[in-house]
């Protein structure tokens, strides 16, 4: 439906005001007398309703006029802002809104019936109703849950307060807090400097297509390639250097400026939540206090619509699952007022969202026992996980812990949506709780999507470019190890990252089929390491180059087909390269692992438990035996000078930066290179119950599964030894290391973990 | 060629009017392609090879901020690749933007719609699909190439048929 101008423009403007009048009708329930605040009100809905009379949008104006009449009332101070009447001013927005969007989408205001509420707003009218009012409020019968703090940079002008000009400077005087005896006055002394301000952010910005913006954006990327061709051209002749280093100051600049018009303050999604956090807290029963902190942070504007409805289920989780009913806080000691705080932060390339309540937190213990029921995870495994990680379930699908379903959240559809949501924008979600205490959740979201850090890596003669978020590590693998640093199962190529099986794609193999796919034994050759959905594997590239940050483009559809490439970019150097996209590179390559193995560690371990129930060692060799460490008690392998280690009486010790660990030397191995101080030795550090120790070894072999060996005859299980790789060997008795003349120095919990641990392994 | 367009053809014949024509050479062949849907002529460019790519896409080559998908001319006439640098015409279609890369770009020549020929019968399916008939200059033929049918997307659904 084609509008014309004047309508288009009316719908921008009433819109404008509505958001405008949302905002200050929840300022309002804190501050009932604020009689700026219903002066802003007023003018929104007067505003509306003058214009509708000259469109001819008669439904809108009689639904208009009637929110007006009760307004009036309220300005002249006949009446106060109570419950009630607030209640009933933020139906008369929703259904000013519900009629302007018939308006947008329809062409016309449909034929929906406002009788209801118009009789309700003429009702709150009545003197009986104002009579009654202020009691209401002392009394607190009424008592409005849902408070916005007035946020202190609210108080602050904005001077880039862009489209909504509601963000525009909004002096509140501080004396308009305590109820003013004098509505009508107080009202010429608030309202005005709030027109005047509102004008001049008007006449000073300015709206612009976002098409228009990205096509800026677009020539602006174009011309810094541009500058750097004419920066390496002219870079010898010294005439050029002058104005080249110009050119190039003003790209940078103007490159940076075009980018701050696409932001656009949180304030835009932030200033949505009052009235949810009323509204909610109204339904449930709860008494919320809404804090917000750094409403003007700035976020791309693409981006800021991707995070609007991961933020907004964050809100109604913490208001169902989080803030307790006022009652249950009272007995627990807290305020029976919980507090909902929403702070945004800008922390080097990326802004945080916090969203952080002081509820009841999430009980670890029901989160484990309904991932087992829904079958997201096995009750071995989850005996595993510490506190943290079980945490972490909560962002599988299919999980909620809300003990009923209600019409705000418990569904089955909720953290991992907002999860999914937020990775799809190259965010990350963390989530963090302490039980009685409340519950954290951190959004990290980057500036801008259209540039991204990179890591080029060369395979096929070519660069490509890899996402710098899907990538955990850098395997080097030197020439003269080539051969031996990947193993074949099968055809199937695997590298031993720290004792575990890490599935190989390479590269040239994957897009040039047919092509060699041996590990080069000429030159180096590197392993990105990467996670992608949960899948880890390793990708085999030719060669590295500097992580860049790069502008994304868009593929055309024919070679987005294609499955393998998120997009293109040009590089620095002006060449062209491919953004590889790992979760598809995991697809295409057959990476595939079960969605349970969301943490890769727990998931190994899992396997083993339920396959083979044999246990991993790390097999290493003492003075020329062999020995078994169990790998699950190895916290890590040191190599180290023999000088290292320090000896309290005739004992070994080792310093960890004033952290004592008892060297075990059964095997003699320090006896052995006692003459040489810059012989390298190996200490193999695992836990013992609550304290740590070390085993000095002279190499560490590998990591093999053991296998149970028993007595003869009495079928007896042999303690003490194992089998490995088809030799009997000992298995280091880390409980027979001698405890230092210390204190120990191992915290508490680290204490139980490990026996959970050990537990696992026996 | 299909009954519409030889309907446009009459009517043009009776009225011949003068469309102006870019010609670009492939091999030794000449080719016209109307101006109206050239964007631009990039000479000179080197595009960058996509592996795993269908086979009728020359690579990628930047063309003002975006990331321009080519299609091989070259590839579309069972011609062995160029090697060293070729031209571009970026064309524009209802489906977007795409380069067309050729061995070299070759003047605008002003042609009478009256000397337009369609396909003839003989010519092979894939090439009927390509072209969209000839004009008859004096001294040889140029053939029209329709930038609607060298769409990518079209061509992948052509290949797959």
């Amino acid at each position: 439906m084609a509008l014309d101008e004047l309508t288009r423009e009316f719908l921008i403007e009433s819109q404008e005001g509505l958001d405008r009048m949302e905002r200050c009708l929840t300022e309002l329930e804190e501050r009932p007398q604020d009689a700026g605040l219903i002066g802003d009100i007023f003018r929104s809905v007067h505003t509306i309703k003058g214009t509708t009379g000259f469109l001819g949008f008669k439904r809108l104006e009689k639904l208009a006029h009637a929110g007006e009449n009760l307004l009036g009332m309220l300005r002249e101070g006949k009446l106060t802002a109570d419950g009630p009447t607030t209640t009933g001013l933020l139906q008369l927005l929703d259904g000013l809104r519900s009629i302007l969007k018939s308006i947008e989408s329809e062409g016309s205001e449909g034929d929906g019936e406002d009788a209801v509420l118009i009789g309700r707003l003429e009702e709150l009218q009545t003197p009986v109703h104002a009579h009654a009012k202020p009691a209401h409020a002392r009394l607190g019968a009424y008592a409005v849950s849902a408070r916005a703090a007035a946020p202190q940079d609210q108080l602050r002008p904005t001077p880039e307060a862009a489209p909504p000009a509601a963000k525009a400077p909004e002096p509140m005087p501080e004396a308009a807090t305590p109820p003013p005896k004098a509505p009508g006055e107080a009202e010429t002394e608030a309202g005005k400097p709030r027109a005047q301000a509102a004008g001049t952010a008007a006449e000073s910005t300015l709206r612009v297509d976002v098409t228009l913006l990205n096509r800026m954006m677009n020539l602006v990327g174009e011309l810094v390639l541009t500058r750097n061709q004419v920066l390496q051209a002219t870079a010898a002749d010294p005439n050029l250097t002058l104005l080249s280093r110009r050119l190039d100051m003003v790209t940078a600049d103007l490159r940076e400026s075009v980018m701050k018009a696409r932001m656009q303050p949180v304030s835009n999604i932030f200033s949505k939540m009052p009235r949810i956090v009323r509204d909610l807290s109204q339904s449930l029963g709860r008494k919320v206090r809404l804090q917000m902190e750094g409403q003007e942070t700035e976020l791309d504007k693409s981006l800021l619509e991707a995070i609007k409805d991961p933020l907004t289920h964050a809100v109604r989780n913490s208001l169902d699952h989080g803030i307790e009913p006022p009652a249950v806080r009272q007995s627990a000691g807290k305020d029976p007022e919980g507090t909902l705080r929403l702070r945004a932060v800008q922390e080097g390339s990326h802004v945080v969202i916090e969203v952080s309540d002081d509820g009841a937190g999430i009980p670890v213990e029901k989160v484990r026992l309904k991932a087992i029921e829904k079958g997201l995870i096995t009750a071995e495994r989850a005996s595993h996980l510490a506190e943290r990680e079980l945490l972490q379930l909560v962002f599988l699908p299919g999980f909620s812990t809300a003990a009923a379903v209600t019409n705000v959240s418990g569904r089955g559809v909720g953290m991992d949506v907002v999860r999914t949501n937020v990775e799809k924008i190259g965010g990350k979600v963390e989530i963090d709780s302490r039980q009685g205490k409340g519950t954290t959740l951190r959004l990290r979201i980057p500036l801008t999507l259209a540039i991204i850090p990179a890591l080029i890596v060369r395979s096929v003669e070519q660069s490509f470019a890899l996402p710098q978020g899907a990538l955990s590590e850098l395997v080097h693998v030197p020439p003269e190890q080539a051969a031996a640093a990947i193993e074949w199962m099968e055809g199937a190529p695997l590298y031993r990252l720290r004792g575990k099986l890490l599935p190989l794609v390479f590269l040239d193999r994957l897009l040039m089929p047919g092509s060699t796919h041996k590990l080069s034994t000429e030159r180096d050759n590197f392993i990105a390491v990467l996670n992608a959905d949960g899948r880890q594997f390793g990708l085999v590239v030719d060669g590295l180059a500097d992580p860049e940050e790069i502008v994304v483009k868009p593929l055309s559809a024919v070679l987005k087909s294609i499955g393998l490439y998120s997009g293109a970019t040009v590089l620095g150097n002006a060449d062209l390269a491919l953004i590889l996209d790992p979760g598809s590179i995991a697809l295409k390559a057959g990476v595939t692992m079960s969605s349970e193995d969301q943490t890769g560690r727990g998931a190994e371990e899992e396997a083993e438990d339920e396959t083979t129930k044999s246990v991993e060692f790390l097999l290493v060799e003492v003075a020329e035996r062999r020995a078994a460490v169990p790998l699950a008690d190895v916290l890590r392998i040191e190599q180290l000078k023999v000088a290292r280690i320090e000896y309290i009486g005739y004992r070994p010790v080792l310093n960890f930066e004033g952290q004592l660990l008892p060297v075990e030397d059964s095997g003699g191995v320090l006896a052995a290179v006692a003459g040489d101080p810059e012989a390298q030795i190996v200490v193999v550090v695992c836990r013992e119950g609550a304290r740590q120790v070390g085993i000095a070894v002279s190499h560490v072999l590998d990591v093999a599964a053991g296998a149970d060996l028993f007595e003869a005859g009495t079928s007896a299980r042999a303690g003490g030894v194992t089998l490995l790789k088809n030799r009997v060997t000992g298995v280091v008795d880390l409980g027979s290391v001698p405890p230092l003349p210390v204190e120990e120095n191992a915290p508490g919990a680290w204490d139980q973990l490990a026996n959970d641990r050990s537990e696992a392994v026996r | 060629m299909n009954n519409t367009d030889m309907a446009v053809n009459r009517r043009e014949k009776a009225a011949a009017t003068l469309v102006e024509m870019c010609s670009v050479r492939v091999g030794k062949a000449m080719f016209g392609v109307p101006i109206t849907h050239i964007l631009e002529i990039v000479g000179g460019a080197r595009p960058q090879p996509v592996p795993l790519a269908p086979s009728f896409v020359g690579g990628l080559v930047h063309y003002r901020g975006d990331v321009l998908t080519t299609v091989s001319l070259r590839h579309l006439l069972d011609l062995p690749p160029h090697d060293g640098r070729q031209d571009i015409l970026v064309l524009e279609n209802s489906g977007g933007c795409f380069g067309l890369l050729v061995d070299a770009v070759g003047e605008v020549l002003t042609v009478s719609s009256a000397d337009h020929e369609p396909n003839p019968s003989i010519l092979d399916e894939r090439r009927k699909a390509l072209f969209a008939g000839a004009y008859k200059l004096k001294d040889c033929l140029l053939v029209m190439l329709d930038p609607e049918r060298l769409d990518p997307m079209r061509l992948v659904g052509a290949q797959a048929a």
